[in-house]
């Protein structure tokens, strides 16, 4: 059983490495980094306590967002997605990304204290 | 805690009960007559001030003082040529008896004055009525129907209450031919403005003395004009209380008001509010039998042709009417009527009072609230000491009303004290239970005094009984000779009672050393609070803190790794203006996150945001659109050489 696991990852990976192109892969270790941060945070917060709740909420949020407009982008610059985006061009993509993270980056530090 | 048993008296005129109409609750009484004289007859320094003070004496009924004076002043101060001075001298003249101001200049020019007449559409309402009143004073003619013309155009342009007021005085000065019906129907309408304050007072919200000037001046058109007032009997009740509520003048026009105003309403053709007051305290016993009213109209004159009957008496406590359909007697002007002929019981009765005599009569149904006091004596005070087990037999002493036993009486916890007594009222001997019967035990060497109540039982006879035993705590125990008080009140007792009776010496067991009693000093102060200011909440370590902050920041050490080993495209970096532009842009906006967190508001932010986003947007969208044109021209050139 495990061996079929490991086997499947092993296989994931070589497949990832090989045959994604390198403009996701560098979406991808965003989204690492970002998923971290996150993960730091919530840590920081199941250890030590809640306080101040206001500046974790806002900071987990942060992540969080950024993680869901990241996810956005790497859908839509795909080029193997292409068929569904047709209006959209990866630049569109980019400059929504941007603007999105405007807005949130305002909330978030709104909230921060 | 000794009673006075006649207390101050109650409240004579109370808001009547039920189908009652109003009665006033604020009057002019005499010495308030006498203040307002005092306000108005001031020395004067101008002619406007004569003109109040000689006007608003002359209304209250007082001959002025020094009249030659007064109407040499008035001519020296006239000034021909101004229209205010003339009504004021005018008016001022013609209350003085002796004095004339047809002999002064303006004879001769009585034509000139009709011409002078500023009825033209840009003259006050004020400046009408001094014009108009001057010409009536002075005895000259008046065209009345232009007058009343031009009150009508005035009153649709000035429509505030002192304006209509005085046009309605101006009206009463006009010839009784003229149309002054419109004139009249401003009374109804002006009366519907007054602003009704609790259901006591009716006044207007400019004031006091714009009250007392519309009540002068609407009885004064009505009575000119013949026709009753539209103001109900409440209504007139309620404006009196307005206008006699301020016992104290801001100034000398505000007392003259008040004048005309008691004047207009003490004698006018339709209503005469009529003012009952009792003489003293509304109290009677049998040293003071009669009930004394006075009766007076507004200005404390006496009504001596006024009928004064009591309609009812009855009893507060039992009801029963005492007292039906029986007329007081007048004697030099004061009504009266003797109450203890009809033998009364001690107590309250309430009286309800009419006046008649007069069709004119305002608020002449009274209710009043008498007080019939007696006195009292103790009667059978008997006071023993028993043994609790009732081995020994009892040993009664009786005491007689003022005198002390001769013995005292020795009391310990085997025993109890008993008295037992009578209280009768004196004249007639029945049997009264006064709100206040203690008994007081006060210790002359510590201080210490203990009261407690003594109740009747079901024959109205009173006793009280210590038991020395059960009582200890109330004495602290602290045996030795105790002086016995009985304190009798009432309100409707003349002779309150404080009595010492006798000593008794108790003895208590388990006697504890007699400590001075200290009274209870209730305004020491108080021990300080000390204010604990909210704590701040607990943080953790800073070496925790900064630790987590180190390791949360890590990942993008890792990010940039990541980025590096994947061969970011960092060498494609165009140095086009927009492109530069757009990286400056954004990086301001990132910055500007920073200074929104640590000084500035959303205001000021979303202020430095649109400048600085509507040119990343610009510059980006420039650089984005490049980039566009790069790989649309880069996939053609693959598509082109693939072909």
């Amino acid at each position: 059983m495990s061996n079929s696991v490991i086997s499947v990852i092993s296989r994931f990976l070589e497949e990832y490495t090989t045959s994604t192109p390198n403009k996701l892969k560098v979406v991808d270790a965003y989204l690492l980094y970002i998923l971290l941060t996150g993960a730091f945070q919530f840590l920081y917060c199941l250890l030590v306590g809640t306080f101040p709740f206001n500046s974790f909420l806002s900071g987990f949020i942060s992540c969080v967002g950024s993680f869901i407009l990241a996810v956005c982008l790497r859908i839509q610059i795909n080029p193997q997605n292409k068929g569904e985006f047709l209006t959209v061009s990866p630049e569109r993509a980019f400059a929504d990304f941007l603007f999105a993270h405007t807005v949130l980056h305002l909330v978030v530090v709104n909230f921060i204290g | 805690l000794l009673l006075v048993g006649s207390l101050v008296s109650l409240v004579v005129l109370v808001l009547a009960l039920g189908a009652h109409a109003l009665t006033p609750s604020h009057h002019l009484t005499p010495s308030d007559l006498v203040r307002l004289q005092d306000v108005l007859s001031q020395p004067y320094t101008d002619l406007k001030a004569a003109y109040l003070s000689i006007v608003g004496q002359s209304k209250l009924g007082l001959s002025v003082a020094g009249s030659n004076e007064a109407c040499d002043f008035i001519k020296s101060n006239l000034d021909p040529s101004s229209v205010e001075s003339l009504f004021y001298a005018a008016e001022a003249s013609q209350t003085i008896a002796s004095c004339c101001m047809m002999n002064t200049n303006f004879k001769q020019t009585p034509n000139k004055k009709n011409k002078q007449l500023p009825l033209n559409e840009d003259s006050t309402m004020s400046q009408i009525h001094q014009a108009v009143s001057a010409l009536s004073f002075l005895g000259l003619p008046l065209a009345s129907q232009e007058v009343v013309s031009a009150l009508k155009a005035r009153i649709s342009k000035e429509d505030n209450v002192l304006a209509i007021t005085l046009a309605l005085q101006t009206a009463s000065h006009l010839s009784q031919q003229a149309e002054l019906g419109e004139i009249l129907e401003e009374i109804e309408d002006l009366a519907a403005r007054l602003d009704d304050l609790g259901g006591v007072y009716l006044q207007f919200e400019e004031g006091l003395e714009v009250t007392a000037l519309f009540v002068s001046a609407a009885y004064a058109l009505s009575d000119h004009v013949g026709v009753e007032p539209p103001l109900k009997e409440d209504q007139v009740i309620q404006l009196l209380n307005s206008v006699f509520s301020k016992k104290s003048w801001d100034s000398l026009s505000e007392a003259f008001s008040v004048a005309s105003a008691a004047a207009a309403l003490a004698d006018n053709r339709f209503h005469k509010p009529v003012i009952v007051s009792a003489v003293g305290p509304a109290t009677v016993s049998h040293s003071q039998p009669l009930l004394q009213l006075q009766v007076m109209d507004v200005l404390c004159q006496s009504l001596s042709s006024a009928n004064v009957l009591v309609e009812t008496a009855t009893s507060a406590a039992t009801k029963a009417t005492i007292l039906s359909q029986t007329p007081f007697t007048q004697r030099d002007g004061i009504f009266q009527l003797n109450f203890m002929a009809s033998q009364p019981a001690s107590g309250y009765y309430q009286f309800s009072v009419a006046i008649s005599g007069d069709s004119r009569l305002v608020g002449n149904h009274i209710e009043l609230k008498v007080k019939v006091s007696t006195k009292v004596s103790i009667n059978n005070m008997d006071l023993s000491v028993v043994d609790k087990d009732q081995s020994i037999g009892t040993k009664t002493t009786r005491v007689e009303y003022p005198n002390k036993a001769k013995s005292s009486f020795i009391a310990d916890s085997h025993q109890n004290f008993a008295m037992s007594f009578q209280l009768v009222d004196e004249s007639t001997g029945v049997e009264l239970t006064p709100h206040q019967t203690f008994v007081r035990l006060h210790n002359q060497k510590t201080g210490q005094e203990v009261v407690f109540v003594a109740e009747p039982d079901s024959k109205n006879l009173y006793k009280f009984e210590l038991d020395t035993a059960e009582r200890k705590a109330e004495f602290d125990s602290i045996s030795g000779t105790y002086a016995l008080y009985l304190m009798v009140g009432d309100a409707t007792l003349e002779n309150p009672v404080l009595w010492n009776m006798a000593d008794i010496v108790l003895k208590f067991p388990d006697e504890e050393a007699p400590s001075a009693i200290q009274s209870k000093n209730l305004y020491v102060p108080k021990p300080e609070i000390q204010h604990l200011f909210r704590e701040p909440e607990r943080r953790p370590p800073t070496v925790l803190s900064n630790t987590f902050t180190a390791m949360v920041l890590s990942p993008f050490l890792l990010l940039l790794l990541l980025w590096f080993k994947l061969g970011a495209n960092v060498s494609n970096f165009s140095l086009s203006p927009s492109s530069v532009l757009f990286h400056v842009g954004h990086a301001a906006m990132l910055g500007l996150m920073y200074v929104y967190w640590t000084q500035l508001n959303m205001f000021q932010t979303l202020k430095y945001l649109a400048i600085i986003g509507s040119l990343t947007f610009l510059a980006g969208n420039r650089m984005l659109a490049q980039k566009a044109v790069k790989r649309y021209c880069a996939s053609l050139y693959v598509q082109l050489a693939l072909q």
